[in-house]
C-alpha cells in the first residue's frame, strides 16, 4: 500500500484545479444551452457530462494517488492492454457517425482510441526518458518509439478515425521533438512523412476524408455539404459579435444550424452566445491552463516528469489548437473534441487522467530534491 | 521514502561511493536543465498559437461580426412576401370593370422537402399534370436559391385544395399561396385602354425598384394597368417567421400587412364602351370610337376594335397566339385610339373652312361654283360628286361636303394658313392622354416639307390637304378633340380617362380636373358659322349622314373619307370589287346637342368606304344610348355584365 504523505497535500496544486474547474463549469453552462430543447428521451448530454465528470474526477484522484514513477513498470502491461481493446473495438466494437468505434461497457461506451493517446504519452515519455541521448536521437534511436506509435496509429486509423490517429502521430512528432533529435532525423522524418502523405493520399484516405479536404480549400462551393458545418459555425462565432447574444439565445445552435454543437463544434455555441468576450475568457483559460502545464513540466524533480507532462500538455494544446481552428475556419473539418469543453465521456476521462498525471507530476515536485538535504 | 532513510545511514560510510552518484547526478542536473530549457521554445509556440486565435476572434466576431449577424438572422428568418391585392378599376359611376378574386396556387420549397421526386409522383395526379411537366418547372427555376418556390401549378380548384389542405403533412415542401388575380367583370370591355398583367420580365426587373419588386411579380403590361401600376400595385406585405436548419418554421415573428392598391375610377361609361365596341364588332369591323365631354375632355368610350383578348395574355402568352396577333390584318395589338394615324378626309374641311374664315378669304355669303372638279396649273382635281354641287356657299359646302369649294378656300389660304388653324384645334400634336405610343399625326406646313421631304412645296398639294387627304394624318382622338374644340368654341382639353383614384382607406388621392391645354378667342362668330354647317350635315336635307339623324336631338357632325391608296387600277371601279385593303377608311365626327353641346364622338372605320354609312350609325347608338338612356330608356338586354362563377372562379 502507498503511504500518502502530508506534504502531497501541501503541493496539491490549486491554480491547476482552479482552472480545470473553470473550464469545466463552462462547458457545463454551455452545454445546457447547446443541448436544448432537450430530446425527450434518456438524460440531456449536461447531466451525463456531470456523471462523466464525477467518474473523471475519481479517476484523477486515484492518478494523483501513486508516484508517476510507478507508471515505468505500468507501462507496458497498459500498452498491451490498448492494443488488445483497439483490435476488440474493431472486430466486435460499434461505430457511430462512421468513425470512432466503441465498446459497450452497459455504463459506459468505452473508446479505447481515447485513453490509447494517454497511453502513447506515458510509453514515449518512459521510453525518452530512460535512453537519454545527450546530442539528440537518430533515426535508429526513433525506430522503437515510431513502432510503439504506428501500432495503435494504424488500427485507429483502420476503424476510421483519422482525426485521433493524427494525434498520435503530432503526439510522437512533439514528444520526439522535444526530446531533441538530430538534424539527420528532421531531414529523414521530412521527407518520409512526405512520402507518407503521398502514399496515403492515393491509398489511405477514404473519400469522404478527401472531400473535407477539399471542402476545406474551397468552402463556397459546396454551402450546403462539408463546407455548410464550418460556415455555420462560422456565422454563429461571427455573429456573437462583441458580447454575444446571451445565454441560451444562440439562434444557430437552437435551430440547428450548428452541427455536432454539443460535441465538436460546442465553442461555436459558447462563441455565439457570449462573443468576442466570452471567448477570449474560454479561450484565455486554456492558455493559461497550458501555460501552467509547461510551469509543471519546468518544475519536474526529474526527466520522466518533465516528458510526462509536456506530454499531457502536447494532447491538450494540440487538440484545443485544432478544434478551434477547426471551428473558427482555420482547419478542415476533423472528429477532433475541445478537451474538456466538448460533450463526450471518453475525451473526458481522457483529459482529466491526463490532468491528473500533471498534477501528480507537480505534487512530488520536491521529492527528490528532499530527499538529498 | 525508504530511499531517503537508507541514503542517510550511509552518508558517512560511502563517502567516495556518493561522490560519483553525484557526478552522476550533477550531470543529469545539467540534461534536465537543457531540457528544460526548451520548454521555453515551447511557451512561445502555444503563445503563437493563442495570439492567432485570439486574433481570428477578433476578426470573424468584431470585424466581421456585423456581416455575420446579417447571416445568421437571414439563416433564422424567413421573410415571405404576400402580394398585395390589386386596386379596383370602376367606371364613372362606380360600375366593377376589373377586381381581383384569391388564386390558389401550389408551391414547392426545394429546401423544405425531404424527398422531392416522391412528392411530385404523388402530387401530379392530383394536380391532374404530368410528373415531368412538374419536374421541368423545378428544372427551370435550378438556378435560384433551394428556399425560393418554384410554382408548380397556379389557380388550383376548391376540390384540390380541400385535399391538399387535408394532406399537407404527406406533402413536404409544398405549400399553397393565395395571391390574388383579375377578374374582368366585361371580358374585354376597353381591353386596349385598360390593358392587362403578366409576369415581371428580366428587363423590367433590372429597371425595377428592388425593394418594391422581384423575380416572382406579376405587374401591369399594357394600357391603364401599365401606366397606373404605381396607383394599383398597392404595398406587399412580408411574413417573418423562424425556421430551424432543416427549413421549418418554428414561430411566426411579425406580419406585415399587404396594402391594397388604389381604386381607379375612369372616366369611361361602361354602357356607352359596350354600345360602341358591340357595334364594332357586330360588323366585324375594324377602327376606333372615342366619345369626350366636349367641355371637360372626360373620354366616356375608347374603343379600339377589333379588341385583344385579355384570357390570352392571362399567364403569358404563347408564341403561336402572339404571331397571329401580329399577322391579324386588323392589328388587334394597336389601339387605334391613339397608334394609328389616317388622313382625316373631308372632317378636315372645318379645319379649312376656320382658316378661310379667320383669315378673311371667306364669310358665310361667299360662293363658289362646283362643276364637278377644279383646275389647278395642269391639273384636274375632282368633287366626289362628279356632277358637281352647283353654286356652293360654307353651309352647302359643309353640309354636302363639296370638294371645289375646299380647294378654293385652300389655295386662297395656303398650307401653312391651314397648319396654323389645325393646330389651334389641336391637331399635329400629342393629346397627352393616358395611354401609351400615342401617335402626333401630321399637319403638313412648307416648313416641314422642305425639312423631312428635302423638296420645296407645291401648291396643288395644298389642294389636297385642304380636303384632308395628302400629308394630313390625325388619330381618331385627335380628331375627337378638334371636335370638341369646334363645339365648346375654341377650348382645347387634354382628353383624359381618370375620374379618381381612391386609396384603401377611402381617401381620394386624385379627382379629375379638366385641363385646358389651348383656347382660341376672338373666333367665336366664325365657330357659329362651322357649328352651322355641321349641323346641316346630319339635319340638313342634302346633309351626308342624314341617316344619323335622332329625333328629339340636335346633331351636327361630320363625313370623312380617307384615301388609302390612289391607285388609277381602282378608280371607276365599284365599291364592292375593290379589295378590303385598298377600301377607303370611313370617318364621322360629331356632337350633340347641336345647341349646347355635351359630348363628341369620333368614329373611324377602316376601309369601311363611306362615312355617313360605314361609321355614322356606331355614332348614332353611341348619341341614342347617351342621351336616351340618359333618359331612363335604356335597351337592359345590351348589358349584360359578366357572372363570375363563386366556386372556382370561371367566368361564365
Amino acid at each position: 500500500m502507498i503511504r500518502i504523505d502530508r506534504r502531497l497535500f501541501e503541493h496539491f496544486d490549486m491554480v491547476l484545479m482552479l482552472l480545470i474547474f473553470l473550464v469545466c463549469m463552462m462547458a457545463f453552462f454551455n452545454l445546457y444551452s447547446a443541448s436544448f430543447p432537450p430530446k425527450g428521451y434518456g438524460s440531456p448530454p449536461y447531466i451525463k457530462q456531470a456523471y462523466f465528470f464525477l467518474m473523471a474526477f475519481t479517476a484523477f484522484i486515484f492518478v494523483i494517488s501513486f508516484d508517476y514513477q510507478e507508471l515505468h513498470s505500468w507501462n507496458y502491461p497498459m500498452y498491451a492492454v490498448i492494443i488488445v481493446l483497439l483490435v476488440l473495438a474493431e472486430t466486435i466494437g460499434n461505430t457511430a457517425g462512421g468513425a470512432q468505434r466503441w465498446i459497450n461497457l452497459g455504463f459506459f461506451k468505452l473508446q479505447p482510441s481515447e485513453p490509447a493517446k494517454l497511453m502513447l504519452i506515458i510509453t514515449l515519455a518512459s521510453y525518452f526518458s530512460r535512453k537519454e541521448i545527450s546530442d539528440g536521437y537518430s533515426i535508429r534511436n526513433l525506430l522503437v518509439p515510431a513502432l510503439l506509435t504506428a501500432i495503435p496509429f494504424v488500427l485507429i486509423l483502420l476503424q476510421p478515425d483519422f482525426g485521433t490517429a493524427m494525434m498520435l502521430g503530432i503526439i510522437f512528432v512533439s514528444m520526439a521533438m522535444f526530446a531533441k533529435l538530430r538534424m539527420s532525423t528532421y531531414v529523414i522524418m521530412g521527407s518520409s512523412a512526405l512520402g507518407l502523405g503521398i502514399f496515403a493520399w492515393e491509398r489511405v484516405l477514404k473519400p469522404y476524408q478527401k472531400q473535407r479536404i477539399f471542402t476545406f480549400l474551397e468552402p463556397e462551393k459546396d454551402p450546403m455539404g462539408h463546407g455548410y458545418q464550418v460556415l455555420q459555425s462560422k456565422i454563429a462565432v461571427g455573429s456573437g459579435g462583441k458580447f454575444g447574444k446571451g445565454y441560451m439565445e444562440g439562434t444557430q445552435g437552437h435551430l440547428h444550424f450548428l452541427p455536432e454543437r454539443h460535441t465538436d463544434f460546442a465553442f461555436s455555441v459558447w462563441g455565439e452566445e457570449w462573443g468576442f468576450a466570452g471567448s477570449v475568457i474560454l479561450v484565455g483559460t486554456y492558455f493559461l491552463l497550458i501555460m501552467w502545464g509547461l510551469y509543471v513540466a519546468m518544475y519536474a524533480r526529474d526527466r520522466f516528469g518533465v516528458l510526462l507532462a509536456f506530454g499531457v500538455v502536447t494532447l491538450i494544446f494540440w487538440q484545443a489548437v485544432i478544434n478551434l481552428c477547426m471551428v473558427l475556419g482555420f482547419l478542415p473539418v476533423v472528429g477532433i473534441p475541445l478537451p474538456l469543453f466538448s460533450y463526450g465521456g471518453s475525451s473526458l476521462m481522457t483529459t482529466m487522467l491526463g490532468l491528473g498525471l500533471l498534477m501528480n507530476v507537480r505534487m512530488r515536485r520536491f521529492q527528490n530534491s528532499m530527499s538529498r538535504d | 521514502m525508504k530511499e531517503e532513510t537508507g541514503l542517510k545511514e550511509e552518508e558517512t560510510g560511502l563517502k567516495l561511493a556518493f561522490k560519483e552518484i553525484e557526478d552522476i547526478e550533477e550531470r543529469d542536473e545539467a540534461a534536465l536543465d537543457l531540457l528544460k530549457k526548451r520548454l521555453l521554445g515551447v511557451a512561445i509556440v502555444v503563445l503563437f498559437f493563442f495570439v492567432a486565435i485570439v486574433l481570428r476572434l477578433w476578426n470573424l466576431q468584431i470585424i466581421e461580426g456585423p456581416e455575420y449577424e446579417k447571416r445568421s438572422y437571414g439563416n433564422r428568418v424567413r421573410i415571405r412576401q404576400v402580394a398585395a391585392p390589386r386596386g379596383h378599376i370602376l367606371d364613372r359611376n362606380g360600375r366593377e370593370i376589373v377586381t381581383n378574386r384569391p388564386s390558389f396556387d401550389v408551391l414547392l420549397i426545394q429546401e423544405d422537402s425531404h424527398d422531392i421526386g416522391d412528392v411530385l409522383k404523388r402530387l401530379a395526379p392530383i394536380l391532374g399534370t404530368d410528373v415531368t411537366a412538374l419536374w421541368a418547372k423545378v428544372r427551370e427555376a435550378s438556378g435560384n436559391p433551394r428556399y425560393m418556390p418554384v410554382r408548380l401549378k397556379e389557380d388550383i380548384d376548391w376540390k384540390t385544395l380541400a385535399y391538399l389542405e387535408n394532406h399537407n403533412r404527406d406533402f413536404s415542401g409544398i405549400r399553397i399561396e393565395v395571391q390574388p388575380v383579375r377578374v374582368y367583370h366585361y371580358e374585354d370591355l376597353a381591353a386596349n385602354t385598360i390593358g392587362y398583367l403578366g409576369a415581371i420580365s428580366k428587363k423590367e426587373l433590372e429597371e425595377a425598384d428592388k425593394n418594391i419588386y422581384s423575380g416572382e411579380d406579376i405587374i401591369g403590361k399594357k394600357g391603364i394597368e401599365r401606366l397606373r401600376e404605381k396607383d394599383l400595385r398597392g404595398q406587399k406585405g412580408q411574413s417573418y417567421s423562424e425556421v430551424d436548419a432543416k427549413g421549418f418554421e418554428q414561430k411566426q415573428l411579425k406580419t406585415v400587412e399587404p396594402l391594397s392598391g388604389r381604386e381607379i375610377r375612369l372616366t369611361l361609361d361602361v354602357d356607352l364602351q359596350q354600345i360602341a365596341e358591340s357595334y364594332m364588332d357586330a360588323g366585324e369591323k375594324s377602327g376606333a370610337v372615342v366619345v369626350m365631354e366636349v367641355n371637360t375632355g372626360r373620354v366616356l368610350a375608347a374603343v379600339s376594335a377589333p379588341s385583344i383578348h385579355i384570357k390570352e395574355f392571362i399567364g403569358g402568352i404563347s408564341l403561336e397566339e402572339w404571331k397571329a396577333l401580329l399577322d391579324n390584318t386588323k392589328h388587334p395589338l394597336i389601339n387605334k385610339v391613339v397608334q394609328a394615324t389616317y388622313p382625316p378626309g373631308s372632317t378636315y374641311k372645318m379645319v379649312t373652312a376656320l382658316a378661310g374664315l379667320a383669315k378673311g378669304v371667306i364669310d358665310e355669303n361667299t360662293g363658289f361654283y362646283c362643276p364637278g372638279s377644279y383646275t389647278f396649273g395642269n391639273r384636274t382635281y375632282k368633287c366626289w360628286r362628279h356632277s358637281g354641287h352647283g353654286a356652293v356657299n360654307l353651309n352647302k359646302a359643309l353640309g354636302e361636303s363639296c370638294d371645289v369649294y375646299f380647294y378654293n378656300v385652300g389655295q386662297r389660304v395656303g398650307v401653312d394658313g391651314l397648319a396654323e388653324f389645325a393646330q389651334k384645334l389641336g391637331l399635329g400634336m400629342k393629346t397627352g392622354v393616358e395611354m401609351e405610343y400615342e401617335k402626333e399625326g401630321l399637319i403638313p406646313t412648307k416648313k416641314w416639307k422642305l425639312k423631312s421631304r428635302k423638296a420645296k412645296w407645291q401648291d396643288g398639294e395644298t389642294l389636297s390637304v385642304a380636303i384632308g387627304q395628302g400629308y394630313n394624318l390625325v388619330s381618331p382622338l385627335q380628331l375627337c378633340v378638334m371636335t370638341s374644340t369646334l363645339a365648346n368654341g375654341g377650348k382645347v382639353y387634354k382628353p383624359q380617362l381618370v375620374e379618381q383614384v381612391v386609396d384603401i382607406e377611402g381617401a381620394i388621392v386624385e379627382n379629375f380636373k379638366p385641363e385646358l391645354v389651348s383656347q382660341t378667342t376672338g373666333l367665336d362668330k366664325y365657330f357659329k358659322l362651322i357649328k352651322k354647317g355641321m349641323e346641316e350635315v346630319v339635319q340638313g336635307k342634302g346633309g351626308t349622314a342624314r341617316n344619323v339623324a335622332i329625333e328629339g336631338l340636335r346633331i351636327a357632325g361630320k363625313t370623312g373619307t380617307a384615301q388609302v391608296v390612289r391607285l388609277a387600277q381602282y378608280r371607276g371601279l365599284k365599291e364592292a370589287v375593290i379589295p378590303y385593303e385598298a377600301r377607303d377608311h370611313a370617318w364621322f365626327t360629331c356632337y350633340a346637342p347641336a345647341d349646347n353641346p355635351e359630348i363628341a364622338v369620333t368614329v373611324l372605320v377602316e376601309h369601311g368606304l363611306h362615312g355617313g354609312s360605314a361609321a355614322g350609325p356606331i355614332a348614332r347608338a353611341v348619341l341614342n344610348q347617351y342621351f336616351n338612356g340618359k333618359s331612363g330608356a335604356k335597351d337592359p338586354s345590351k348589358l349584360v355584365p359578366v357572372v363570375i362563377d363563386p366556386e372556382d372562379g370561371t367566368i361564365e
